[in-house]
């Protein structure tokens, strides 16, 4: 993935808001990204533009190689689909749906049924919840939904998995479990993990970290301008 | 079974206040057309089938602008002739002013309608000497049977009462005929001659001083279906005579022209209530659509296109319609299998003719059906229009 001078402005003149200023950064296959910053620095609206789920007002972002500027509305959503996981800070799952109905939906809004079931059970069996499958999902707890979100994120087997305050809803032993999940799947499935976190000590070792101040993107944990390298 | 579809009966299944609301607009709106149309129809269709048995039979044969001055017998003859026809019998009317004494009071005059008839040949054709409750038919020449509504009127005469008529004959003399009152008439509803009076016909014909002319002849078929047949054949074998020959459903639709018109309203207005619960329906899946905001923007997030959630709440649409129309349409049979049993004939009233319309029941599940789906559209058009970032901050 590669951010291209991007910029996002709520609103026009005197009371315009500069969310994010020109930030540019690239992300290599299989790194654990994490972004950290205050609340209200910018992270989640950059990580929203990031994720395709909000337009930049100018700058660009490419995935896979491909520009996703100028992309129509069911395109970004095939794009979502096939090229991004998420993981949100409330798990957000379908309460509809069982475990593993939910787990399935990325796919099936795909429309790929094949071996679907089986990829769904096994990164259910990883997430350590094949208990749980059949269970509606608004009957299992905070961390265990969290852990069926991550298994979500990835059925489609994304380039890229976003993660937005992923541990913030939970106690430090959910947490602690969510945060080796997600190290755990970078290092063994070499997925790319983009985190967006204010709880930048649960985290431990990281492969880099990116910090936001007043929509600025700096390198590394102290906040000096970063310039980017691929 | 498509995802969108299977979530769409999940997202009801767990909103169970809501579907069962929605499926209640539909079948509501259903038995209410299937209300109307079994009382207003029923009714319609009673009042036809008394005017068959009692006045027209299922061919009707008049002269276009007078008496039929040929031999009635002749005609009947010629009908009877025809395998389909089980038979007929010639009627003559007129009015008469009545009165009469009962007690040493003298009930003032008024005008009654008069129906002569051939009271061996009547009872064949036609089904009025039924509705004499009391006394019998006039099968003597200066006997009358009187309408219940004529008789209370009278005083309430009774069989063995005289009554007197004065009748004016084709050459405007007054007439006057004193008659034995052998029966009183009396039917359900008031269909039959509830306010007449019935005189033999060769009485009426030598006091009017039309001997041989006739005013109509009833033919009674064993195969209704024929009517068409019959009359078609009369006319051809008749054509210079003037007659005029009418099937039941001609006869019915003339004399009934204002009650179709009522019932063609009486619908309309079933399918305004129907359209209503179009309307239920779009509220309710407003009320489902705001409650799954937060779903929408997940879905919409991990992929979903806005044609997925337009088709998801279209699905919904469909659902509804579907046990709607089923449970409206099983309702509605129910209650038309209780007044097809009862005939919902309540102390003396008309006994209602109920029938199953099969292309009416399937018509209105099918409207109601695509009301439901047409519902869906725009609460399922304001659902995809809803952002995913925006959505999902709906908690």
């Amino acid at each position: 993935m590669e951010v291209k001078n991007l910029n996002k402005i709520y609103g026009e003149g005197d009371t315009a808001v500069h969310a994010v200023r020109d930030v540019s950064f690239s992300v290599k296959k299989g790194e654990l990204l994490l972004i950290v910053g205050s609340s209200g620095s910018g992270k989640s609206t950059l990580l929203n533009m990031i994720g395709l789920l909000d337009r930049p007002t100018n700058g660009k972002i490419l995935i896979d190689g491909s520009d996703t500027t100028n992309l129509k509305d069911s395109d970004l959503s095939s794009f979502r689909n096939s090229k991004l996981g998420f993981v949100f800070q409330f798990s957000n799952l379908l309460s509809d749906l069982t475990v593993l109905e939910n787990v399935l939906l990325p796919r099936k809004i795909q429309q790929s049924y094949d071996t679907a079931i089986a990829d769904a059970t096994k990164l259910l069996r990883t997430v350590g919840l094949e208990k749980e499958i059949h269970k509606r999902a608004n009957k299992i707890s905070g961390g265990q939904a969290q852990r069926v979100a991550i298994a979500r994120a990835l059925i489609n087997k994304p380039s890229i998995v976003l993660a937005d305050e992923p541990t913030g809803n939970l106690d430090s032993i959910n947490a602690e479990t969510i945060v080796q999940l997600m190290k755990s799947m970078a290092e063994k499935l070499g997925q790319t993990f983009i985190i967006v976190t204010h709880e930048r000590d649960q985290f431990g070792r990281v492969d880099r970290i990116i910090t936001i101040k007043d929509g600025r993107a700096f390198e590394g944990e102290e906040p000096r301008r970063m310039e980017v390298t691929v | 079974m498509d995802y969108r579809a299977q979530l769409a009966m999940r997202m009801l299944m767990n909103k169970k206040g809501s579907l069962i609301g929605a499926v209640l607009a539909v079948s509501i709106g259903i038995l209410v057309i299937h209300v109307n149309f079994v009382i207003f129809q029923g009714l319609y269709d009673a009042i036809v089938r008394d005017m068959k048995a009692y006045r027209f039979g299922d061919v009707y044969v008049t002269n276009e602008d007078d008496y039929i001055d040929k031999s009635a017998i002749a005609l009947v003859n010629w009908f009877e002739r025809i395998p389909y026809v089980e038979a007929a019998t010639p009627r003559l009317d007129s009015s008469a002013a009545i009165n009469a004494t009962k007690f040493g009071k003298r009930h003032e005059e008024f005008r009654v309608p008069v129906v002569g008839v051939d009271p061996f040949r009547d009872i064949q054709a036609s089904t009025i000497y039924t509705t004499v409750g009391d006394g019998q038919f006039v099968f003597s020449r200066n006997s009358i049977v009187l309408g219940s509504t004529i008789a209370r009127d009278l005083g309430g005469l009774q069989v063995g009462d005289n009554v007197e008529l004065k009748f004016v004959d084709r050459s405007g003399q007054n007439q006057i005929k004193r008659f034995i009152v052998s029966g009183i008439t009396t039917s359900a509803g008031g269909q039959g001659f509830d306010f007449s009076v019935i005189v033999h016909i060769d009485t009426l014909r030598s006091i009017l001083d039309r001997t041989d002319e006739t005013g109509a002849i009833i033919v009674k078929l064993n195969d209704p279906t024929k009517a068409t047949e019959i009359k078609d054949l009369f006319l051809r074998s008749f054509p210079s005579d003037d007659f005029k020959a009418e099937t039941i459903e001609e006869s019915a639709e003339s004399a009934l022209r204002g009650f179709r018109s009522g019932i063609a309203l009486i619908n309309l207005i079933g399918y305004f209530g129907m359209t209503s619960s179009a309307f239920a329906i779009v509220t309710i899946q407003m009320m489902i659509v705001s409650s799954k905001t937060r779903e929408i923007g997940v879905m919409r997030a991990i992929g979903a296109k806005r044609k997925d959630i337009l088709l998801l709440f279209i699905f919904q649409g469909i659902i509804i319609g579907v046990i709607g129309a089923t449970v409206g349409t099983a309702l509605g049979l129910v209650y038309t299998a209780y007044a097809k049993e009862t005939k919902l004939e309540f102390e003396g009233s008309l006994a209602l003719e109920v029938t199953y319309n099969w292309s009416k029941i399937a018509q209105t599940a099918l409207t109601s059906f695509a009301l439901a789906i047409a519902a869906s559209i725009y609460p399922a058009y304001r659902a995809t229009k809803l952002q995913p970032i925006e959505a999902m901050r709906t908690v």
